[in-house]
C-alpha cells in the first residue's frame, strides 16, 4: 500500500531525511521509534503532503500512485491521514463546522454526494462515543484551549470521522493519561481493518501494549536503522538507541 | 472673491449637486453655517493627513443625468420585522410611519417630522462635520430626505426601525440625513441600510446624526451593500449623555469607494460605547474607515473593534483616533483592528492615533495587518480541504467575532453577500 524508497528530504540546506525507505501492507500496524530529531515528524509531514520540505531524492508511492506528486489535500482525498504531534489550534472555526467542511470537500473531489445533515450528526456522535470525547468540545473551536490530551483525542476523532486508508499517529500518546491512552487505543484498534494501515510514531512501548504492531522500525540519523516484531519496542524500552545506532555505526564504517 | 474667476472644479461640483437635489426636493433648510463652510474649507486632497489614502479627485467628475427612477426596491431581510421605510435617491417612498402624538415616540421619513413637529427638529440639520469637512458642508448646504427616529423620555420604540436607502440605475446624486434622537432613559434599535442598483453610478453623500440621551440606549446596525459604482461619502455622527449605551455595528458587505467618517462623542460621564465594523473589498475597490471618539468626561468607556480584508487589487484604510480630554479621568478605551492582506497588489493603511490629556485611564489598542496562518492552512488541507475552501473557512472564522455581533438575518445576509462576492461557495 505504501512504499517509501531511498528517501532524502532537507529543509533549507539541512538534511533531515537521509536514504529512508519503508514499506508498509494493507492492513497492517507499523510502529516508529527513535530518538529526538531523528526525523520522524518529517516523514510524517512528508507524507501528509507539507510543502516546507524540500525531497531531493527518492519515491513515496501509495496505492500504485506517485505520493509526491500529489498537493496536501489530494493526499487526504486519497486516503490519508496525519495526526498531528502538534495539533494547531483554529480560533472562529467551530469542530464541528470543520468537520462538515471537510468531509464533503473531500466527497466532492472524490465525486460522491454530501453527507445529509442527519446522516452527518449521526457519524459525529459514533466517532464522539469511540474516543468519548466530551460533546462541549465539537461545538468549540478546533483545538482552541484544549488541554494536551483532548487535542490529541479530537485528532483520533478526525480520524474516525474521516475513515483514511493509511493513518499517520504522530505521537498521539503523548499528553495522554492512562485512561486517555487506553480509550485512543481502543479508537483505533476498531478501525483496524484489511485495508486500513497505521504508522504509529510513538517513544512509548506502552502504547504498543494497547495497539500491537506487527512491525517496528527504529528511525535514528534520517534512516531507518532496524526493524523487528513487537518484541523490538520491550527491547528498546530496556536498552535504549545506542547499542542500535552504534551497531550501525560500526556496520557503516 | 473675485467674481469674474471662473468657479473652481470642486465649487462646480457643489453648484450642480446643489442643483440636482434642489430640482429633487430639499427637506429643511440649507443650513446657513453649512454654506459658509462650504466656501472656507479646502476640498481635501491627499497632502492633508486625514486623506492621505483617499483619493476624491473622481466625485469632481460626478455630473448627474436625469432625475432618478422612483420605483421602490425590493425590500431587504424581508424575514425581519421591523418598521420599514424605503428611500431613492434621498426621496420618501414609502414606510410604516409610527406617530404617537407631540409627547410620544415618532419614526418616519423627516420631511414628515419637520412638518408635524417642526420644534422638536429645531438645530437638526446641525452636525459637527457640516462645519469642518467640506463634503458634508456639502450636504448639510443641500439635506435630503432620510429617517427621522424620535423617542423621548422614558419611552422605547415598539420594534427596531429598518431605513433602506437606495440608488437606482443611472448617475445621480443623493444627500440624505438620518436623525435619531433618543431623549434620556428611552431606548431604541434601528437598522440603516443602503444598496443601490447594479448600473447606478454618481454620488450618495449621506449625513447620519444621532444623539442618546443620558441613561439611553441606541443599537444601531448600519449595512451597506453597494454593487453598483456609486462614490459613497459617510458622516456618522454619535453624541452621548451620562450613563448611556451606544452600540454601532458598520458591515460594508460591497462598496465600489466609500469613505465612512464617524465620530462618536461621550458628552456626559460613564457613558459606554461599543463600535464594530468589518470590510472586504476586492476587485479594485477602496473602503476607508476614519473613526473618532471623544471621551470628553471621566468614567466612560469604549470598545472599538474593526476586522477587514482587502483582497485583489483593493485598498482598505482604517484610522481610530481616540482622544481622551483633560479631566476624563478612569476612562477605559480599548482599540483593534485586525486585517488580511489578501494578494500581493491589494494594501492595507491602518492607524491608530491616540490623544490623551487625562493621566488616570486605561487605553489600549492594537493594529495586526497579516496574511493567512500558514500552519492553519495546512492542517485544513491535510484533512481535505481546498484551497479556497480552506481560506473561505479561515475568512468567516476571521470575521465572526465582528458579524456575530449583528442580528441573525443581517449577519446571514452579509455573510451570503462576502460569500458571492469571494466565490466562497
Ligand atoms: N522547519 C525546520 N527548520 C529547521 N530544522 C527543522 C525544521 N523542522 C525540523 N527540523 C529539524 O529536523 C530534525 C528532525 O526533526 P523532527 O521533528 O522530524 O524530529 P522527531 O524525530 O519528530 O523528534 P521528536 O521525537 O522530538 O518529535 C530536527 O533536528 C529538527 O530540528
Ligand atoms: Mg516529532
Amino acid at each position: 500500500m505504501l512504499k517509501i524508497d531511498n528517501l532524502h528530504a532537507q529543509i533549507g540546506d539541512t538534511e533531515i531525511l537521509k536514504g529512508l525507505s519503508l514499506e508498509l501492507g494493507a492492513g497492517e500496524v507499523h510502529a516508529i521509534m527513535g530518538p529526538n530529531g531523528s526525523g520522524k515528524s518529517t516523514l510524517a509531514s512528508i507524507l501528509a503532503g507539507r510543502e516546507d520540505y524540500e525531497v531531493t531524492q527518492g519515491s513515496i508511492t501509495f496505492d500504485g500512485v506517485d505520493l509526491l506528486e500529489l498537493d496536501a489535500t489530494e493526499r487526504a482525498v486519497a486516503g490519508i491521514f496525519l495526526a498531528f504531534q502538534y495539533p494547531v489550534e483554529i480560533p472562529g472555526v467551530s469542530n464541528i463546522n470543520f468537520l462538515r467542511t471537510a468531509l464533503n470537500s473531500i466527497r466532492e473531489q472524490r465525486e460522491e454526494a454530501p453527507l445529509s445533515g442527519k446522516d452527518f450528526l449521526a457519524k459525529v456522535k459514533a466517532c464522539a462515543q469511540l474516543v468519548e470525547l466530551d460533546g462541549k468540545l465539537r461545538d468549540r473551536s478546533v483545538n482552541e484551549g484544549f488541554s494536551g490530551g483532548e487535542k490529541k483525542r479530537n485528532e483520533v476523532f478526525q480520524m474516525a470521522m474521516l475513515e483514511p486508508k493509511l493513518a499517520v499517529l504522530d505521537e498521539t500518546d503523548s499528553g495522554l493519561d492512562i485512561d486517555a491512552l487506553r480509550i485512543v487505543a481502543h479508537g483505533v484498534n476498531s478501525m483496524r481493518g484489511a485495508d486500513r494501515s497505521f504508522l504509529v510514531i510513538t517513544h512509548y512501548q506502552r502504547l504498543l501494549d494497547h495497539i500491537v504492531p506487527d512491525f517496528v522500525h527504529v528511525l535514528a540519523g534520517g534512516r531507518i536503522v532496524h526493524s523487528g516484531g513487537k518484541e523490538l519496542a520491550l527491547e528498546l524500552e530496556e536498552k535504549g538507541y545506542d547499542w542500535i545506532v552504534d551497531a550501525q555505526a560500526t556496520e557503516q564504517a | 472673491m473675485n467674481e469674474v474667476a471662473a468657479p473652481t472644479q470642486h465649487a462646480a461640483l457643489a453648484a450642480r449637486v446643489s442643483e440636482a437635489c434642489s430640482q429633487a426636493g430639499l427637506v429643511g433648510e440649507p443650513h446657513a453655517e453649512a454654506l459658509a463652510a462650504l466656501e472656507a474649507i479646502d476640498y481635501p486632497t491627499t497632502r492633508q493627513e486625514r486623506w492621505r489614502y483617499t483619493r476624491v479627485a473622481r466625485f469632481l467628475e460626478v455630473a448627474p443625468s436625469a432625475p432618478a427612477d422612483l420605483t421602490a426596491p425590493p425590500a431587504v431581510v424581508g424575514n425581519l420585522e421591523a418598521l420599514r421605510f424605503t428611500f431613492v435617491a434621498g426621496q420618501y417612498i414609502n414606510g410604516d410611519v409610527l406617530d404617537e402624538g407631540a409627547d410620544g415616540c415618532f419614526a418616519g421619513p423627516v420631511s414628515l417630522a419637520l412638518e408635524r413637529y417642526p420644534e422638536r427638529l429645531k438645530g437638526w440639520s446641525k452636525s459637527d462635520f457640516s462645519t469642518r469637512e467640506w463634503f458634508a458642508a456639502l450636504q448639510a448646504s443641500a439635506p435630503q430626505d432620510g429617517v427621522c427616529i424620535l423617542v423621548p423620555e422614558g419611552k422605547s420604540l415598539p420594534r427596531p426601525v429598518l431605513a433602506h436607502h437606495h440608488m437606482p440605475d443611472g448617475v445621480h446624486v443623493s444627500q440624505p440625513r438620518d436623525l435619531i434622537h433618543i431623549g434620556n432613559n428611552a431606548a431604541a434599535e434601528a437598522i440603516l441600510w443602503s444598496d443601490n442598483a447594479a448600473q447606478s453610478a454618481g454620488m450618495l453623500n449621506a449625513a447620519i446624526t444621532a444623539s442618546v440621551g443620558d441613561g439611553a440606549s441606541l443599537s444601531l446596525e448600519i449595512v451597506q451593500d453597494e454593487p453598483g459604482s456609486v462614490h459613497h461619502m459617510g458622516h456618522h455622527h454619535f453624541t452621548q449623555g451620562s450613563n448611556s449605551k451606544l452600540t454601532l455595528r458598520t458591515a460594508t458587505a460591497c462598496a465600489h469607494w466609500l469613505r465612512n467618517d464617524l465620530h462618536i462623542v461621550q458628552d456626559g460621564t460613564h457613558a459606554d460605547s461599543t463600535f464594530h465594523g468589518c470590510y472586504l473589498p476586492n476587485g479594485r475597490q477602496f473602503v476607508d474607515h476614519h473613526t473618532r471618539i471623544d471621551h470628553a468626561h471621566p468614567d466612560g468607556q469604549s470598545n472599538e473593534l474593526y476586522k477587514g480584508l482587502a483582497a485583489d487589487k483593493s485598498t482598505a484604510v482604517f484610522n481610530g483616533k481616540i482622544m481622551v480630554h483633560k479631566d476624563a479621568q478612569r476612562i477605559e478605551a480599548y482599540q483593534s483592528n485586525s486585517n488580511l492582506l489578501l494578494g500581493e497588489q491589494a494594501s492595507m493603511y491602518s492607524k491608530p492615533e491616540l490623544e490623551i490629556y487625562a493621566d488616570d485611564v486605561r487605553c489600549s489598542h492594537g493594529c495586526t495587518t497579516g496574511q493567512f496562518d500558514k500552519e492553519a492552512l495546512f492542517y485544513l488541507r491535510s484533512r481535505g480541504m481546498t484551497e479556497t475552501a480552506a481560506h473561505n473557512l479561515l475568512v468567516q472564522a476571521f470575521l465572526a467575532e465582528v458579524l456575530n455581533g449583528f442580528r441573525p438575518e443581517i449577519r446571514d445576509h452579509v455573510h451570503a453577500v462576502f460569500s458571492r462576492r469571494l466565490g466562497w461557495n
